[in-house]
């Protein structure tokens, strides 16, 4: 029943509103968590033997009659919606305690989950129409949620996300309206066998071009990503987590990846280009993070420079590139929500986000302290935590592919990351405690809870690295590398 | 043909209209003519429900939703635009035109003429058949509208 991954958090969120007039708090908390929890059990347990052999296609039938719902699952997706579910989890326990003072909270968690649906759509999606609708899908909710806190810097975030992300979405339908135009089809069985057929390279390029400029935008991309250290500072600290965490992966990279290697098959122009975008996000984003003074601003341009990586890797083309390229996508995202989400426990406890104006908060805040140190260790790809292995996954795929300078240059970046990282350490939790804070405790439970949980897995992750890769990232990495062939026949219906 | 680039012409120059035109009514009623011009191409082109939704839904009811809110709202303050405003556009607009004629002059060489299929009598199959999924997604998308609306337009807390 894949369609669960769809349908639960749609039907939830549906009838969270209606209980939220009951209930204030107590069953939005419950029900919003428990889908989200029995989501990732359900892709954890049943995933796996669900794509055992071959992607798994969604059959249903209604009254004796079969109905078109199409939807399929292989490694790659399978792989995004552990994501998806495991960072939902980690934002709805952050959020019993941290939305208390928004209020509206079903409808706060009437968002989450339509979100979450929409990103599972997407990446459960079998067809580009259907890409585009989740994208949206997810896109309106993440913009209301942006703006959820109704003050001046949230509303302007939120439209300048908004107005972005409508060019986005335009260039996206663009491309996907050339498609369609030359094959007369929008499943991306049928679209990779009828641009096999047709040999069309200029059509392929065109729509290419347009994908880049769209997902590039979604993904914040370097030279498309005015938008996002607006944006997702100024969503609440779980939403951000989000955002950071999943949203641009799902929207952008998954999206993007899933149309190139599998739908038009990565050429050696396109792994070009992608390469030649994610340095330059890994690099120039590392130059700007280096100069913010705003925790949140700072983890945001964090974001880029590592999808940076991610898109680094995965545009090497090589199964190695890809493995590394989708295990960084899956470690940042534990990692950065991790970071954001301790962004917030901060700011609840000493109302600002200004590093400068910190100090001091490891002595008050052990575990915020302890949990960040993690994060931020993880994403500079430091051993024995999960970010080291992808990172060097990555490099060493760049060597073996006989790209010695970008290698170089990734290292580079990696020691600019674990600097800016060290000054978020000095300036907020080491050195004398700043007075102001003398009456500063650490946050409530499910606010720790969830931010230990994220802690434990960069560590457990980076430990049973091995395992992780061989059992979830390579089946991922594998649909990847069988480019168009892992689509056109399996997904034929 | 004329009629048809006739037509063409008339939706382009429509569109600039609703986009350059300064007044918002002029501007609400500019769209409503490109897309009832658009509504009658798709007619001709043998894609009536496409038509028939065109100009109902975009030609008739935002037109109406827009002209709504315009009459809702007051005019007290003039928004000033910059001056170099128009002239990006142009620019824009005939970097968008020299492009769309190199690529389609390219593409439509290419493109296998595809099978017209006949819409008589499928459009429910399609719908309820073909894209189910997509009735999902509509569901997915009117949920998040609904609740973007609630949240957006709450009585503020006091969240500090």
């Amino acid at each position: 029943m894949i369609i669960l991954f769809v349908a639960l958090p749609l039907v939830v969120a549906g009838i969270l509103p209606l209980v939220g007039r009951v209930s204030r708090r107590v069953v939005p908390d419950l029900a919003a968590n428990a889908t989200l929890l029995f989501l990732f059990v359900y892709a954890i347990a049943v995933g796996r033997p669900l794509i055992a052999d071959g992607p798994a296609l969604q059959h249903l039938s209604w009254l004796g009659e079969a109905v078109n719902l199409r939807l399929a699952l292989d490694g790659f997706s399978l792989l995004m919606l552990v994501a998806v579910s495991l960072v939902g989890l980690a934002a709805g326990l952050f959020s019993v305690d941290y939305m208390e003072r928004y209020g509206a909270k079903a409808n706060f968690y009437a968002l989450l989950l339509v979100m979450t649906a929409g990103m599972n759509g997407l990446v459960l999606s079998t067809d580009l129409f259907g890409v585009y609708l989740f994208l949206e899908v997810a896109a309106i909710a993440s913009y209301a949620l942006v703006a959820f806190g109704l003050k001046h810097d949230e509303l302007e975030a939120a439209f300048k996300y908004l107005m972005l992300s409508v060019v986005a979405s335009a260039f996206i339908l663009v491309g996907i309206a050339v498609l369609f135009g030359m094959t007369g089809s929008l499943g991306f069985a049928e679209v990779a066998a009828g641009l096999r057929e047709l040999g069309a390279g200029s059509v392929v390029g065109f729509a290419a071009a347009l994908f880049i400029l769209g997902f590039g935008l979604k993904a914040a991309l370097i030279p498309f990503h005015a938008w996002l250290p607006d944006a997702h500072p100024s969503a609440p600290a779980p939403i951000s987590a989000i955002l950071s965490g999943l949203l641009i992966k799902v929207s952008g990279v998954y999206a993007l990846t899933r149309i190139f290697f599998n739908v038009f098959g990565l050429t050696p122009a396109l792994s070009a280009v992608l390469m030649i975008l994610g340095t330059v996000s890994v690099v120039v984003a590392a130059f700007l993070a280096l100069g913010q003074r705003d925790i949140k601003r700072m983890l945001a341009y964090s974001s880029i420079s590592q999808v940076g990586y991610v898109i680094l890797g995965i545009g090497i083309g090589t199964p190695l590139g890809i493995a590394g390229g989708l295990f960084h996508l899956f470690n940042h995202a534990l990692a950065k929500a991790l970071l954001f989400l301790n962004s917030g426990s901060i700011q609840q406890a000493t109302g600002t986000r200004n590093l400068d104006e910190m100090g001091g908060l490891a002595k008050r805040m052990p575990f915020t302290a302890a949990t960040t140190l993690i994060g931020s260790l993880s994403i500079a790809g430091v051993p024995p935590l999960n970010g080291f292995w992808s990172k060097l996954i990555i490099i060493i795929a760049l060597i073996q592919a006989g790209h010695p300078v970008l290698a170089v240059i990734a290292v580079l970046a990696s020691v600019l990351t674990l600097w800016y990282y060290l000054v978020i350490q000095r300036k907020a939790f080491f050195g004398q405690l700043n007075e102001k804070w003398a009456a500063v405790r650490e946050a409530p439970f499910w606010m720790t809870a969830s931010t230990v949980l994220l802690g434990l897995l960069c560590i457990v992750v980076g430990i049973l690295f091995s395992l992780a890769v061989k059992s979830w990232i390579l089946p991922a990495a594998d649909v990847l590398a069988d480019g168009v062939h892992s689509v056109i026949q399996p997904w034929g219906f | 043909m004329i009629v048809q680039t006739a037509l063409l012409i008339g939706l382009v120059l429509f569109s600039v209209l609703a986009i350059v035109l300064r007044d918002l009514l002029r501007a609400a009623i500019a769209l409503a003519v490109a897309s009832v011009l658009l509504g009658i191409i798709f007619f001709r082109m043998g894609a009536p429900y496409a038509g028939v939704f065109e100009i109902s839904v975009v030609a008739g009811l935002i037109t109406v939703l827009f002209i709504l809110t315009i009459a809702l709202t007051n005019k007290a303050e003039e928004v000033r635009e910059s001056r170099n405003l128009g002239w990006v556009f142009v620019l824009f607009f005939l970097a968008f035109i020299i492009i769309d004629v190199l690529v389609m002059r390219g593409l439509l060489q290419k493109i296998p003429a595809l099978p017209s299929v006949a819409e008589d009598g499928t459009f429910r199959d399609v719908l309820w058949k073909g894209r189910t999924m997509d009735l999902v997604g509509q569901i997915a998308v009117i949920l998040a509208g609904v609740f973007a609306v609630l949240a957006l337009f709450r009585k503020r807390d006091n969240h500090d």
